[in-house]
């Protein structure tokens, strides 16, 4: 079957009279960036909490950007990310006393999606590993507390809280992710699967999907060329652009060299019933001299070409 | 029925660029998923240019036919075309350029042009696109013994090529030769219907001060193929028979200055009206490829994409309405 549900999270980068810029550096480049999303065929739209304000001002309010997406085919804004990558004594989810801050910051992005297309608000549930480590049992606990404190304000408001792991961050691992599921609400905590950020972390993103299938409110497709095997990810102050010796971790769909195998995750989530989006996401493909929109053109073309012939039906 | 062609020649900034078979596929894939169903190839020649001509499609990808599976392969239907500049010369024969006002120079070109034809012929492509004479700086007088022998080249070259299927289309840029004197009206009147078509650019007539759609009206049965891009500005103060006007004028933007002379359709700058252009070869039951393109663009794959959007919400519409 043919996908309905595309959708595109908000990294771009364009060439300006200024030099390169975020789309968002006006208007007009802004219409240019979602005029390409829509000649690709993307109908779902993610961007950043922190972009919020941007669009507003560029459009006059966020929902006045989401007409604007609409009247570009979308079908308004899907998704929406936060993050807290850094810990600090405000927020840090594994410390107690910034949970009421958290949950603070949660309620202005709620309210700031408020009557929007939004279906999803994705997290990234920890700080970055270094801060956090040694990671334990209580670590893990004390975070799931604050994932289902915000999750049960979220979902009467009709937005699904999911947790989007980085193989730096401090829920890492099978055993992690299986010890905060375990601690957290399925039906309020979802799981969002980056394919790319698991494969990294050496965790199989198929396997994770097929075990947490019931809670899964999402993907990043997209891939990388390497598995940290060499623990780049406790890299201080940062392992996802700073790791020694991988200056590029991410990579579009379709690159040969690519280490996910989008086929068979398809298949398998044809398989599930899963009718969520699937986003793609492209971090920093202006590495080495890549650029976004031909990356997204090209993940595009794989998702119509070798995605779209992908049947269910999987042993 | 116009099928909807894109111009590879934008993602090649310099000789040692855009060699690798992944760059092609990138780029083959970005033409298509922007929504067009071929593609268009410049001539070139050494090792640097892989699509460049026959000899080097064969070193590449073993054969003709091996190169259209790789197009086949990116989702694409055929190589529409090949532009073919038969001043520039070849270093696989070393031959030099071959310039059509020069009697000598006949056979070069049309054994050339042949070359092209055949492998064109192969790959699904249905016209070769030519560069009919030399810039106006280089040829500023142009006599009727000097259009007879262009003409007469070009018919000897139409003539040779119909038999392999492919149309020949002359191809009109705001710098040549026949922008003075009447050049094109002339030419055109002094080449063989039946052999001789031509190439409506639209950004190169909208330089010149030409309109395209006048130009289709008046002549629709002469149409063999569309170049359509949009333009920036007019070249109304004559620059265009400056001194190596290719890099002062085109590439240097002249006097005014000019930054970029060729836009993507349909934006607020351009003074391309390309829905009056397809509205055009619609009325007059156009029957063949437009290949849109994006010379000298920044940023090539936002070009196509653009130009995508610019196809599948206005041009497209208007042909699945006739």
């Amino acid at each position: 079957m043919t996908w309905k549900r595309w959708s595109y999270m908000d990294h771009w980068i364009t060439g300006t009279p200024q030099g390169p810029r975020q789309p968002t550096f006006n208007r007009n480049h802004t219409e240019r960036y979602l005029r390409q999303l829509e000649t690709l065929g993307f109908t779902g739209f993610d961007t950043f909490g922190f972009t919020l304000p941007i669009y507003a001002s560029l459009y006059g309010s966020v929902p006045a950007f989401e007409r604007a997406l609409q009247d570009h085919g979308f079908v308004g804004l899907t998704g929406v990310f936060a993050a807290y990558p850094y810990a600090t004594d405000f927020a840090a989810p594994h410390r107690r006393e910034t949970h009421d801050r958290i949950f603070a910051d949660f309620e202005r992005t709620a309210a700031a999606v408020d009557g929007l297309a939004v279906e999803n608000v994705i997290v990234m549930p920890t700080n970055t590993y270094f801060q956090v480590e040694p990671v334990t049992d209580e670590t893990i606990k004390i975070t799931a507390e604050l994932w289902n404190r915000v999750g049960a304000m979220l979902a009467p408001r009709g937005l699904n809280l999911t947790c989007h792991f980085e193989f730096w961050g401090a829920i890492r691992t099978e055993d992690e992710l299986a010890l905060f599921f375990e601690h957290t609400d399925p039906e309020l905590v979802g799981f969002f699967c980056d394919t790319a950020q698991h494969t990294i972390a050496g965790v199989d993103p198929l396997a994770l999907f097929r075990r947490y299938r019931d809670r899964c409110r999402g993907f990043h497709f997209k891939d990388t060329q390497r598995v940290d095997d060499f623990d780049a990810y406790r890299t201080a102050p940062d392992a996802e652009l700073m790791a020694t010796g991988v200056p590029r971790w991410f990579y579009e769909m379709g690159t040969p060299e690519g280490l996910v195998d989008f086929p068979a995750l398809m298949r398998e989530i044809l398989d599930s019933g899963f009718d969520g989006w699937l986003t793609v996401e492209h971090d920093k493909a202006d590495l080495g001299g890549g650029n976004f929109a031909e990356a997204t053109a090209v993940a595009k073309w794989y998702i119509d070409n070798v995605l779209d012939s992908v049947r269910g039906g999987a042993a | 029925m116009i099928r909807w062609s894109y111009a590879i020649n934008q993602w090649k900034p310099s000789f040692d660029d855009f060699t690798r078979r992944r760059d092609h596929e990138r780029a083959l894939r970005v033409i298509s998923i922007s929504g067009f169903t071929g593609v268009e190839l410049t001539t070139g020649t050494g090792r640097w240019e892989p699509l460049g001509n026959p000899d080097q499609l064969a070193a590449n990808f073993g054969s003709a036919a091996g190169f259209a599976d790789f197009v086949h392969d990116a989702a694409l239907e055929a190589v529409s075309s090949w532009f073919f500049d038969p001043l520039l010369g070849f270093r696989e024969d070393l031959s030099g350029p071959a310039d059509p006002a020069d009697p000598a120079a006949h056979d070069s070109v049309v054994s050339h042009a042949t070359w092209f034809a055949e492998a064109l012929a192969e790959l699904g492509g249905e016209v070769l696109v030519v560069r009919p004479t030399a810039s106006a700086w280089q040829r500023p007088e142009l006599d009727d013994a000097v259009i007879d022998t262009i003409a007469a080249c070009w018919n000897d070259v139409g003539r040779a090529i119909a038999p392999l299927g492919i149309r020949l289309a002359l191809h009109f840029d705001f710098l040549s030769a026949l922008r003075s004197h009447d050049g094109l009206e002339r030419l055109l009147a002094a080449t063989d219907p039946a052999l001789v078509g031509f190439s409506v650019d639209t950004g190169e007539f909208a330089a010149a001060g030409l309109d395209p759609v006048a130009f289709i009206e008046a002549h629709p049965d002469r149409v063999a193929h569309v170049q359509l891009k949009n333009a920036a500005a007019v070249d109304d103060d004559d620059e265009y028979l400056r001194r190596n006007a290719e890099h002062h004028v085109k590439k240097g933007g002249g006097e005014k200055p000019v930054p970029r002379w060729f836009l993507e359709l349909g934006v607020a700058a351009g003074i391309v009206d390309a829905e009056a252009v397809v509205r055009a070869l619609v009325s007059h039951g156009y029957d063949g490829w437009v290949t849109v393109e994006s010379d000298l663009s920044p940023h090539p794959p936002t070009s196509a994409m653009l130009n995508g959007w610019y196809l599948q919400h206005v041009l497209q519409p208007i042909t699945a309405a006739s």
